[in-house]
C-alpha cells in the first residue's frame, strides 16, 4: 500500500474529525504536498457535504401506536376510532347490526344492482335483522353468505390478504370490524370485490396501508380471468385522489397490469393522470397503461390522442413519457 | 421519564414494566426509521422495521447489557432486520419502488433552492442505491447517525478495519456517482431504472 493509499483510506475519518491528532496532522501535511490527494480530499469533502442534503424523513405517527399497543401500553393520543355509541347496550346493538351489514345471508349475494355508495358519515344502522352468527369470536365466512353492503364508513382494521394456495382460485380477506371477520371466496365474487373496493377507497379507516392492499390486488386481479371493472374503478379513484405519490404510482401500475376490459373503464383517469399528475413516475405508469390498452386493441378516443400528441412534443416533459406517448400514437396510426 | 438515562429506562423495562416504552420510542424512533428507510429505500418496509425493532427491544430487554449504548443495540437489531429483509428474494425487486419519494422541503427556501435540494436528494438516494448493502449500512451509520467505527463494527459484526474499508469504498463510489450524475440527463428516468 503506497503512502497515498494509506492517507486516502483515513480521509473519511478526517471528515468525521475522529482521526487521532498525530494521523490527522500527517494526513493534512500529505494533502498539502500531494496534488492528487488534495483533489481526492476536496472531492470527498464535497461529497460528504452534498450527502448532508438528504433530509430527515418524518416517522409516521401510527407506528408508535402499534408499538405501544403490542406491549400493552396506552396509546399516546386519543383514539382516532370514534365509538358509534357510548352506552354499552347500544354499542352491542351496533356491533350486532354492523355485522348484520356484512353477514346478511345469501339473499344479497350476487345481487349487485348498483355500486357501493360511500357517504362521508359515521356508520349508521337502519335495521337489525336476526344474525346467523355470533359476534363474540373471530369467525370465517364464505363470501357467498356475506352481503357486501357497507353503510357509512365503519373502521376496518388489521386487514390481511390471504392466498394460502396460489394454485387454486380461493382467496381471503381478514379484518376487524367490531369483531374479527374473515371472508373467503373467489376474486370474482362480488362480495369480495366490494370489500376490496371499500378498502381501496377508504384508506383512512383502514390499517395496514393502502399500498399493501394495492400490492395484493395487483397480484390477484392481474391474473387472467380475475380482472374486474369495479376494482379498476376503485384503483382509478385512488390514482385520482390519493395524496401519496407512491400509492398513485402503484395504482397506475396495477391498472397497467389489469386486463384491457377492466382498465378501459379508467381510460379517462389515466389520461387525466398523464396530463396533470405532478409526479413523473405516475405519468410514466399512466402512459404505459394507455400503451397497453392501445396494444390490446382498445380504441382510444380523440381526447386521449390529443393528450398523447401534446405529451409527445412537450419539451418540459420527462423524456420517457414523450417516447412512450409517441409509441402509442404510432401504434394507433398503423 | 424524560430525566432518566437510557440505562435507567431499560432497567425499568427489564424489571417487566413497559411504561418507559413511549419515552424510549420518542428518543430513537426517528433515527431508526430514517436508517431503515434509507437502507431499504422502501417506506413500508421501514415502518415494519421500526415497529418490529421497538417491540423486539422491549420484549427482549433482558438481552441488553448496560455496558453498551442503547443506540448501538437498537441499530444492531435494525440492521439485522434490514439484512434479513433484503435477503428475501421477493424484497429485492421492491427495492427501487420508493426511489422517487419526495419529502417536504423547508418552507423558508426559495423554489429554486427547494428544487435543487429535491434533485440532490434524488441523486444521493440513487447513489446510495449503487452501494453494496454492507457499504450502505456502514456509510448510513457513519454519515447520518454519527456512529464511530467501533460501534459500526459491533452492529455489523465485523472488524473496525473492515468498517474503515467499507466506508472508504462507499465514499469513493458516492464521489464518482454524484460527480457523474451532476452532469445532467434525465434523472427521474434514471431513478426509475
Amino acid at each position: 500500500m503506497s503512502e497515498c493509499d494509506v492517507m486516502r483510506e483515513g480521509m473519511p475519518l478526517l471528515l468525521t474529525e475522529s482521526l487521532d491528532p498525530v494521523r490527522r496532522e500527517l494526513t493534512h501535511s500529505h494533502i498539502e504536498r500531494c496534488p492528487a490527494c488534495g483533489d481526492e480530499w476536496n472531492g470527498l469533502r464535497e461529497t460528504w457535504r452534498l450527502m448532508g442534503e438528504l433530509p430527515k424523513v418524518e416517522v409516521p405517527a401510527s407506528i408508535k401506536e402499534r408499538v405501544l399497543e403490542a406491549v400493552g401500553q396506552p396509546r399516546p393520543q386519543v383514539a382516532t376510532v370514534v365509538p358509534l355509541f357510548r352506552r354499552v347496550v347500544l354499542r352491542r346493538l351496533a356491533e350486532a347490526a354492523a355485522l348484520v351489514v356484512l353477514v346478511g345471508g345469501s339473499y344479497y349475494a350476487g345481487h349487485r344492482t348498483r355500486p357501493v355508495e360511500l357517504q362521508p358519515t359515521q356508520a349508521t344502522i337502519n335495521s337489525v335483522a336476526p344474525a346467523r352468527y355470533s359476534i363474540a369470536e373471530s369467525r370465517v365466512f364464505p363470501a357467498d353468505l356475506v352481503s357486501p353492503t357497507i353503510e357509512g364508513r365503519p373502521d376496518i382494521e388489521n386487514v390481511s390478504f390471504i392466498d394460502t394456495n396460489p394454485n387454486d382460485d380461493a382467496i381471503g380477506l381478514s379484518f376487524d370490524i367490531t369483531s374479527h371477520v374473515t371472508v373467503t371466496g373467489r376474486p370474482t365474487d362480488k362480495s369480495m370485490v366490494r370489500l376490496l373496493r371499500y378498502m381501496l377507497e377508504n384508506h383512512e379507516t383502514m390499517s395496514p396501508s393502502r399500498s399493501k392492499a394495492i400490492d395484493w390486488v395487483r397480484a390477484t386481479y392481474s391474473r387472467p380471468g380475475n380482472a374486474d371493472p369495479e376494482i379498476a374503478e376503485a384503483l382509478g379513484n385512488v390514482l385520482r385522489n390519493d395524496a401519496h405519490q407512491n400509492v398513485r404510482i402503484k395504482a397506475a401500475d396495477t391498472l397497467k397490469h389489469m386486463g384491457a376490459s377492466a382498465a378501459s373503464d379508467t381510460r379517462e383517469i389515466l389520461v387525466e393522470a398523464l396530463k396533470n399528475d405532478p409526479n413523473p413516475a405516475v405519468r410514466i405508469k399512466a402512459v404505459e397503461a394507455l400503451a397497453n390498452l392501445a396494444r390490446s386493441g382498445v380504441q382510444l378516443d380523440s381526447a386521449t390522442i390529443d393528450t398523447l400528441r401534446q405529451k409527445a412534443v412537450q419539451n418540459s416533459e420527462n423524456v420517457y413519457v414523450r417516447v412512450k406517448a409517441a409509441e402509442v400514437l404510432s401504434s394507433v396510426h398503423q | 421519564m424524560k430525566h432518566l438515562s437510557d440505562q435507567e429506562l431499560m432497567a425499568i423495562v427489564q424489571a417487566g414494566e413497559f411504561s418507559p416504552a413511549s419515552e424510549i420510542y420518542d428518543r430513537y424512533s426517528s433515527r431508526i426509521y430514517n436508517f431503515a428507510y434509507r437502507f431499504l429505500k422502501n417506506s413500508e418496509a421501514a415502518e415494519d422495521a421500526t415497529q418490529e425493532v421497538f417491540v423486539k427491544m422491549l420484549r427482549h430487554a433482558n438481552q441488553f447489557h448496560g455496558d453498551a449504548k442503547l443506540s448501538t443495540w437498537l441499530f444492531s437489531i435494525t440492521a439485522n432486520w434490514c439484512r434479513d429483509y433484503l435477503r428475501k428474494a421477493d424484497n429485492k425487486a421492491k427495492e427501487a419502488e420508493d426511489v422517487l419519494v419526495t419529502l417536504p422541503a423547508p418552507a423558508e427556501h426559495s423554489p429554486e433552492r427547494n428544487l435543487e435540494r429535491r434533485e440532490n436528494e434524488r441523486r444521493i438516494q440513487k447513489a446510495l442505491g449503487a452501494l453494496t448493502p454492507e457499504q450502505r449500512e456502514a456509510i448510513l451509520l457513519s454519515r447520518y447517525q454519527g456512529l464511530s467505527y467501533a460501534e459500526i463494527a459491533q452492529i455489523s459484526g465485523c472488524s473496525e478495519g473492515a468498517v474503515k474499508t467499507r466506508v472508504f469504498r462507499a465514499m469513493e463510489t458516492l464521489k464518482k456517482a454524484l460527480a457523474v450524475d451532476a452532469g445532467g440527463g434525465d434523472r427521474c428516468l434514471n431513478a426509475m431504472s
